[in-house]
Parts: C-alpha cells; sequence; structure tokens
C-alpha cells in the first residue's frame, strides 16, 4: 500500500526532499486522523445538541447571540 | 614675576627693565606656543580633541574609519563600529507539499522567529491548520479565538491558529496566518508564541492564538499539516528576527 508522501525542507542545506512516510511515521499519522474523527464527531455532536436547544426554546443562533450579546 | 590668571604665562612685572623686554616676550610667546599646542593636538583632517586628564592639556582622537560612529571606553571618547542593529533576515521559503511539510535546521542564531504562511489549500476536506515545534504533538498549550468561537484555554497537540471549530477551507487560497516564537533557539525556558491572521472556512474572518510552548529545547524545525487532507499549495517564508 502507498503511503501519503511527505516534504522535508533543509534550510541549512536548502534541499527538499520529498518521500513516502515510513513506518512509524505512517503509524502516527493514522492515530492522528483516528483522533481528528473522533473530534469531528464530537464538535458536529455539540453542534447538533445546540441546534436541538435552540429549537425546542424556538430560537435561532442569531436571536441567540443578540440576547447574550 | 607676574603670571597670567588662566595659564599661568610669565609676564614682565610693572618695574622690569625694558632692556629685559625681548627676553620676556620671547618667554611668553613661547609659553603662549607650548599652551596653544597642548590644547590643538589634532594633526590631520577630521582629528578630535577632548579633555585629558591633566588641566589645560587635551588628546588627539584621530578620525575613525568610515561608518564608525563617537562612543565611549574607558570613560574617554573614541571611534567604534556600530553594534548589529535589529532586522528580519529570510531564512527559507518553502511550498506546502504532502501530508505534512517540515522545515528542518532553522538557523539559531537569531532571537525570535517569525513565519508567514499563505495560499494555503489542501486535497480533500475543510481542517484544522496546524504547526508542531520540533514535530512535537505534545506542547502546545495556547488561547484561541475567531469571530464564532468564545475564548477558551486549550491544550492542543499543534500551534492552532484559530478556533477550535473552524476549518480552513481546502480550496480558498486568500488565507494568511502570521505565527511569531519568542525566544525560539534558547535552551533555559519556555517559548511564547502568537498567531494571527485571516482564515477562510467559507467565509473569511480574522483569527488569533497566543501561548507558550513547553520546551525548554530549541526549535529547530517546524511541521506543517493540515486535517483535512495533503497539502496542495501554500507557502512559508520563515525569518529570523534579532
Amino acid at each position: 500500500m502507498t503511503k501519503p508522501m511527505i516534504r522535508i525542507h533543509n534550510t541549512e542545506t536548502d534541499e527538499v526532499i520529498d518521500r513516502e512516510m515510513t513506518a512509524a511515521e505512517f503509524k502516527i499519522y493514522e492515530a492522528d486522523k483516528a483522533v481528528q474523527i473522533i473530534e469531528k464527531a464530537e464538535t458536529e455532536a455539540k453542534a447538533t445538541a445546540k441546534a436541538s436547544i435552540l429549537d425546542r426554546l424556538g430560537l435561532t443562533a442569531d436571536e441567540l447571540k443578540t440576547i447574550l450579546g | 614675576m607676574a603670571t597670567t590668571t588662566n595659564y599661568g604665562w610669565t609676564t614682565p612685572d610693572d618695574t622690569a627693565l625694558v632692556k629685559d623686554g625681548a627676553a620676556a616676550i620671547r618667554t611668553l610667546g613661547s609659553s603662549v606656543d607650548t599652551t596653544t599646542k597642548a590644547l590643538n593636538p589634532e594633526t590631520t583632517l577630521g582629528d578630535l580633541a577632548y579633555r585629558s586628564s591633566s588641566a589645560n592639556v587635551k588628546t588627539r582622537l584621530g578620525i575613525g574609519s568610515t561608518g564608525n560612529i563617537l562612543t565611549v571606553a574607558g570613560g574617554v571618547p573614541t571611534w567604534a563600529a556600530p553594534a548589529g542593529g535589529g532586522g528580519m533576515t529570510l531564512l527559507s521559503t518553502t511550498t506546502l507539499s504532502g501530508a505534512t511539510t517540515t522545515v528542518s535546521s532553522i538557523d539559531g542564531t537569531y532571537n525570535n522567529l517569525q513565519v508567514i504562511m499563505f495560499g494555503m489549500t489542501n486535497a480533500t476536506a475543510n481542517g484544522k491548520l496546524r504547526i508542531a515545534p520540533n514535530g512535537s504533538t505534545t506542547i502546545s498549550s495556547q488561547v484561541r479565538m475567531d469571530n464564532t468561537t468564545a475564548i477558551g484555554t486549550t491544550i492542543d497537540n499543534y500551534i492552532i491558529p484559530y478556533g477550535n471549530l473552524s476549518n480552513s477551507d481546502r480550496t480558498t487560497a486568500d488565507q494568511i496566518i502570521v505565527l511569531n516564537i519568542i525566544g525560539y533557539s534558547n535552551t533555559n525556558f519556555q517559548k511564547g508564541f502568537s498567531t494571527f491572521g485571516r482564515v477562510n472556512d467559507g467565509t473569511g474572518y480574522p483569527c488569533f492564538s497566543n501561548g507558550y510552548i513547553s520546551t525548554s529545547s530549541a526549535i529547530t524545525s517546524l511541521v506543517f499539516s493540515n486535517a483535512g487532507g495533503d497539502w496542495t499549495a501554500g507557502t512559508v517564508l520563515i525569518y529570523g528576527v534579532k
């Protein structure tokens, strides 16, 4: 399986290397992606919960901002 | 013999004989000549003179070299080359590419770093723009805010230049982020940082974050990534700041 490419720019030599991730880098990359999926799900759940509360209150997000403002 | 008030030159007394006039004038002239020379030691174009430790004697200060400035050393004036002033030096220009782009071997001889990112887009989805000092995912702590997210303290895996809920639009290139890292190369204390700029998640808005990098190691590399996918464009300029 092809792993994602990464770029490394050594500013001392000005050498730019484009290469595939190593196995260790790919493991970190995959773990990071898993965290991002969880964070995204949490963010979406919060947004849904917020919308649900506003709906029950009969308020729009802008009206809530006005009240809190 | 009478003497003058300021320099003590010898002059004839009122009762002195006229026949001694020539010798008296010669003595007085010689004294005036000696004093005048002591007060005007300059010999060359551009020379300056300043008071020496002895009264009525000045010291010659020869003209300095081109670009020199007059300063003080050991209690007397002297010419010296001016100290290097502040300023910014462009250390690197990097085009963002791949899942991560690492800028490594950053010159550690400056006081601070200024990083400017612009024109960033990525391949697959909107996502957080992230910067990892020394590639570390555990050392950044910051307060950040955008126009929709309340201010709050967040310990992040990365330096994230805008609100937690906000994503960088993957296709919109009109974003710019400025990151300042203070004391990036010191090995004695943690580093402060600030970011500011404009992000665009469909609508452009200002953003900022302030915080610290929790390491006493020098920052020698920065790893740029976007949680939304591989970089497809974007430029990173890194300046060393004195």
